[in-house]
């Protein structure tokens, strides 16, 4: 294997160790089991509209918990290496502050994709189970694009991590996201009859904050609409990556700046 | 070509001089102690001597290349003054993580630390975490890592610092050995008997300034007390000079 491919996948293993030795895959299986509750009152050939009510909430509570973790891992990578100086023998080896960077980065990003991941295996063998809908077309696109999801909160909660201190960072993007989440899509509607300065702040937000509405696909998968195009989907995916090689860039050009 | 190549350097913090002017080389193979008083500006200069900081002024090289440059640190095994590991890790975890880092395979990173573990007196706490050591243990494993990738070059902040008489009297042998290996040992250190016995030339900083630099051979005997005498004669003598 490559010298950097390797230092990456070092990086990315400390995050993933970490995720298992400080004990919060529990919180995650806590999580998992909290997602599953409502979805426990799922009863085969049920009232309908009840059950998607049901569906609704358990996507619901998966979206909140993915977020959660993801900003909350992300955005943990560097302050304690900083605070505990255990940047220093790193810095010392061979590796590149953006080797250090992407591998920080895609640890984060896989411990999240895994937590989430989990979260819908388990809720796709008990929709299965309950109601015969054994991981659809539509729940295989949402969960991509939730990966997507994640590509963009880790960046924006790492970025973060070098703004402002570790509690910051977390209501920060913690409002940002969930913000965008229930009002993204309709930020200008909402500003249209208000004056030119506030209508110039919601076009600042909408330009920057990330527009995590888009890999939303929960409604789909609750009425069982089917998926959207590939086009589409490929489109949202490439905001992602953009918009975290955006952040990633700024973080780096940042770290970069950092005495150590 | 010199391991170390320190010209007319010089690095502020604000309105504060942490090192001012200084310019040394050190020889290859050479063991070079780096001493003064808290804030003299030890840290600071081997922060510049790591890539960490960029010098203000003057020129910093590592065995002719800027050590800024991830392949320059190739060469370069560095143990921080503060022994901080990640706490939820073994020793061999510890290790295989710096040595990826380094860029040596699993097979090289076994073969080296089966080495390094005992030679470093970890031998029995294999299998432990990190958050379960002592300060000295943290030193140990901090050693290890320093000497994990083979480096030529050795940069030790403050290394006795947590250490038992015994842990001493084997890191003392340790840079012996590595001594005859050819290696270079570059250590800042506030012991100064530890000093005089392990270091073929000492550096003496005072408030970032280079105050002294001489062979060990010139001052040698005394147990130790020679240096302590420069040392202190040269504090006195730049605090009297400062307030007459």
């Amino acid at each position: 294997m490559n010298a950097c491919l390797r230092q990456l996948a070092a990086l990315c293993g400390l995050s993933l160790r970490e995720l298992f030795r400080r004990k919060d895959v529990w919180v995650v299986l806590a999580l998992g089991l909290l997602i599953l509750a409502p979805l426990a009152e799922l009863k085969p050939y049920g009232i309908g509209g009840a059950s998607r009510h049901l569906h609704e909430i358990a996507l619901l509570l998966i979206w909140v918990a993915s977020a959660f973790i993801a900003i909350g891992v992300a955005g943990r990578q560097f302050p304690p290496e900083f605070e505990h100086r255990t940047i220093h023998p790193m810095l010392a080896k061979p590796a590149s502050r953006t080797t250090l960077l992407v591998g920080k980065y895609l640890g984060a990003w896989s411990a999240s994709a895994l937590a989430t991941g989990s979260f819908y295996l388990l809720y796709g063998l008990f929709a299965g189970v309950k109601m015969d809908l054994w991981f659809p077309p539509v729940f295989i696109q949402a969960f991509v694009l939730h990966v997507g999801f994640l590509t963009v909160v880790t960046a924006f909660s790492m970025l973060g991590s070098f703004c402002v201190t570790p509690a910051a960072n977390l209501t920060v993007s913690g409002i940002v996201v969930g913000g965008m989440f229930a009002f993204g899509e309709h930020l200008e509607e909402m500003t249209a009859g208000h004056p030119a300065p506030i209508r110039a702040l919601a076009w600042l937000a909408d330009a920057i904050a990330p527009h995590v509405e888009f890999f939303d696909l929960r409604r789909r998968v609750i009425h069982e609409w089917g998926p959207v195009g590939a086009d589409v989907a490929a489109a949202v995916m490439l905001y992602a990556v953009v918009y975290a090689v955006a952040c990633l860039a700024i973080t780096g050009w940042l770290f970069r700046r950092r005495t150590c | 070509m010199d391991a170390i190549v320190l010209d007319h350097v010089a690095r502020r913090f604000g309105a504060v001089h942490a090192v001012s002017d200084v310019s040394l080389s050190v020889r290859p193979g050479e063991i070079m102690g780096f001493l003064g008083t808290n804030g003299a500006g030890k840290t600071t200069t081997i922060k510049m001597l790591l890539g960490f900081l960029a010098p203000d002024t003057g020129r910093v090289r590592v065995f002719g290349a800027d050590p800024a440059d991830p392949r320059a640190r190739a060469r370069i095994g560095y143990m921080p003054e503060t022994a901080c590991y990640y706490p939820y890790l073994n020793i061999r975890e510890l290790l295989n993580f710096y040595g990826e880092l380094c860029g040596m395979t699993a097979a090289a990173i076994r073969a080296r630390a089966d080495r390094l573990i005992p030679q470093v007196g970890l031998a029995g706490a294999g299998g432990r975490l990190l958050r379960h050591y002592s300060k000295g243990m943290l030193q140990r494993a901090g050693i290890a890592q320093a000497l994990l990738h083979d480096p030529d070059l050795l940069i030790l902040d403050e290394p006795l610092t947590g250490l038992d008489p015994l842990a001493r009297i084997q890191f003392r042998d340790l840079i012996r050995s590595l001594h005859d290996q050819g290696k270079t040992v570059f250590f800042s250190s506030h012991e100064l008997s530890e000093a005089e016995l392990i270091c073929d030339r000492v550096a003496i900083l005072k408030e970032g300034r280079l105050v002294w630099l001489g062979a060990c051979g010139e001052i040698a005997g005394d147990g130790g007390r020679n240096l302590e005498r420069i040392f202190l004669n040269l504090l006195t003598r730049t605090e009297s000079e400062a307030h007459p």
